[in-house]
């Protein structure tokens, strides 16, 4: 390494010109504690779609923020969200992904959720029906009605999807969208969605890391099928991004050729003209969610990704795959192949992705030395332009009080850190 | 000898040589050994959504061009090894049988994660099951259908490659 090298690593790429990032937003531990309580704690989040959960009784469980969570259709329809802890003595109450609460437990009746340690049992909509021997061992100090589950804040909206909220009393869901969603509802509020592909990875990167992967296209040149049939294909460069409130962003359509991908049997067989509601035949819409997920409409097949962060550089990445409820056999095969040939676990573009932002995690470790991640291309707002995000980091700075280009402020301030130190090189040599 | 066990044996040897074109990337080779019309599927349950999923559907040609585009994709770098059990054998008629191995896949790391760190490493891949249909051509058992039903649903960044 020789001074020049040194010093032209510290400075920023551009000087002042170009907005940047501190990448050690991304690799500070402590960081993420405060993400976890300042954002992911205080916002609605995208957990998973109504058609999960079908019938009266069906529940999936999850966790947020280190929350583990039951999201239940209660025997009145209605979709709640519960801490999955009983209110006893702190016992994960359901342990499956996902069933449905006829069916009884060892420990329980049908029709409850039931403490499998000892055997409380609540109905769907969290009050308390059963403390066994609660006279003998509480007498007159504990009744039923004294208990309940602990319910999170929960609605179902914008394409019949789920959203929690571990706040209390938080603003209502509305509030958070604006109306970022308009771009995608003619598409997806015509009629039913129904979720018909799920998968998750663990991914060894920091979280914001993938979600900007799913806000800048700057990066379809690592995708051989993006190129051929987006890149190279007409209104490719005049698809444009559009900034909301709290941090969304959608990006507009284009027709995506798909025929131009080589040995696409599909394509060359002309089949892909499934669409959804009001969407051009393969046109391509997508909306950004702060605080991690995407909404990524293209041709026949919607997927949607969610993000349960884990540590400062693991995340948990679940991918939907949604076609209409009313696809008829023979469309629902033609969407799952579509979805699956770019976006499956052993599709086209999806490894790539994955594998691009893991690297990123690879390079930018704990404690390693903060580089000046630039965001810095503006075009007029166009495909390449980098204002999500720009646009995402003005959230999260005003969310944390740290900006992201500067996270420890002043260097004698409250929040000092010692910044990375480089080696000092005097003459070429290295000093210390 | 039983005509189950007759059977067997030419299936057994079709089974362990298409995993070892696939492990060694001879994937001209695997595609001699499969049927005009073969069908390959990758197929899990998902006990998240309480359903079937399947993750890859392809006729032949559409399988050959997976292959043939590799170069044109970034891939994960690891040596794959399919190690693979026939469980059962079914005669479906005078040229047809079906058949059921157990299949686990391991990947020893190249450039996947680390290359300093991680480089040589062997780990799980996927276990699951082969639903194999061969039919007789001319004298030999051609791989008609393959469906791989996989246990693993976490996959880690997928791959390019087939189970």
């Amino acid at each position: 390494m020789t001074l020049d090298s040194t010093l032209a690593w510290r400075q920023r790429l551009g000087g002042a010109k170009l907005p940047f990032v501190d990448s050690r937003i991304y690799t500070d531990p402590q960081i993420f504690q405060e993400e976890r309580e300042k954002i992911w704690r205080r916002s609605w989040l995208l957990v998973l779609h109504e058609s999960e959960l079908a019938e009266a009784l069906d529940f999936r469980t999850l966790s947020v923020a280190d929350e583990p969570l039951i999201v239940v259709r209660g025997d009145d329809g209605k979709v709640r969200a519960f801490l999955n802890v009983c209110p006893h003595r702190g016992a994960l109450l359901l342990r499956e992904p996902a069933g449905n609460l006829q069916k009884a437990n060892p420990s329980g009746s049908p029709r409850r959720i039931s403490c499998m340690f000892h055997a409380w049992q609540f109905d769907s909509r969290g009050k308390c029906l059963s403390i066994p021997r609660r006279n003998a061992g509480y007498q007159t100090r504990l009744e039923c009605e004294d208990v309940r589950l602990h319910e999170v804040a929960c609605e179902v909206a914008y394409g019949g999807f789920v959203w929690v909220h571990l706040g209390e009393n938080p603003a209502p869901l509305a509030e958070h969208m604006g109306s970022a969603f308009e771009a995608l509802r003619p598409h997806l509020e015509a009629e039913p969605l129904e979720v018909f592909h799920h998968h998750k990875a663990i991914v060894r990167t920091n979280y914001k890391l993938w979600h900007e992967t799913n806000s800048e296209f700057y990066h379809d040149y690592m995708h051989h099928f993006n190129r051929v049939t987006g890149m190279q294909q007409p209104g490719y460069y005049d698809r444009r991004y559009e900034t909301f409130p709290n941090a969304h962003v959608t990006v507009s359509s284009m027709e995506v050729r798909y025929t131009a991908y080589e040995h696409d049997e599909h394509a060359l067989a002309n089949s892909r003209d499934l669409s959804f509601p009001g969407l051009e035949r393969n046109g391509w819409k997508l909306l950004d969610l702060f605080p991690g997920a995407t909404l990524n409409l293209r041709g026949s097949a919607l997927r949607v990704d969610t993000m349960t962060p884990l540590s400062h550089d693991r995340v948990l990445i679940e991918f939907r795959g949604l076609g209409l409820k009313r696809d008829t056999a023979e469309e629902r095969e033609r969407r799952v192949r579509d979805h699956n040939t770019i976006w499956g676990p052993f599709g086209r573009n999806l490894p790539e992705d994955l594998l691009g932002v893991t690297g990123q995690g690879l390079a930018l470790r704990t404690g390693s030395e903060g580089l000046h991640m630039l965001h810095g291309r503006i075009e007029d707002a166009t495909i390449h332009d980098e204002t999500g995000l720009r646009h995402y980091y003005e959230e999260w700075s005003r969310r944390l009080g740290r900006l992201a280009s500067a996270p420890y402020g002043d260097e004698s301030g409250p929040r000092a850190k010692e910044p990375a130190r480089l080696p000092v090189f005097r003459g070429g040599v290295l000093a210390q | 000898m039983s005509e189950t066990a007759a059977l067997r044996a030419p299936l057994e040897e079709a089974i362990q040589r298409g995993a070892l074109q696939l492990d060694e990337r001879r994937f001209g080779e695997f595609l001699d050994s499969t049927a005009s019309d073969f069908r390959y599927r990758i197929q899990a349950y998902s006990h998240d959504l309480r359903k079937d999923m399947t993750f890859l559907d392809h006729d032949r040609a559409g399988i050959a061009a997976l292959f043939e585009l590799l170069p044109k994709h970034h891939v994960n770098g690891a040596e794959w090894l399919r190690q693979v059990s026939l469980q059962t054998v079914n005669r479906r008629g005078e040229t047809s049988v079906e058949s059921v191995s157990a299949l686990s896949l391991f990947h020893t790391l190249i450039d996947a994660g680390d290359a300093h760190v991680d480089g040589g490493s062997s780990h799980l891949f996927a276990v699951g099951r082969y639903h194999d249909a061969f039919r007789l051509v001319d004298g030999r058992w051609l791989l008609s259908e393959r469906t791989v039903r996989l246990h693993t649903r976490q996959l880690g960044i997928g791959s390019h490659l087939i189970p």
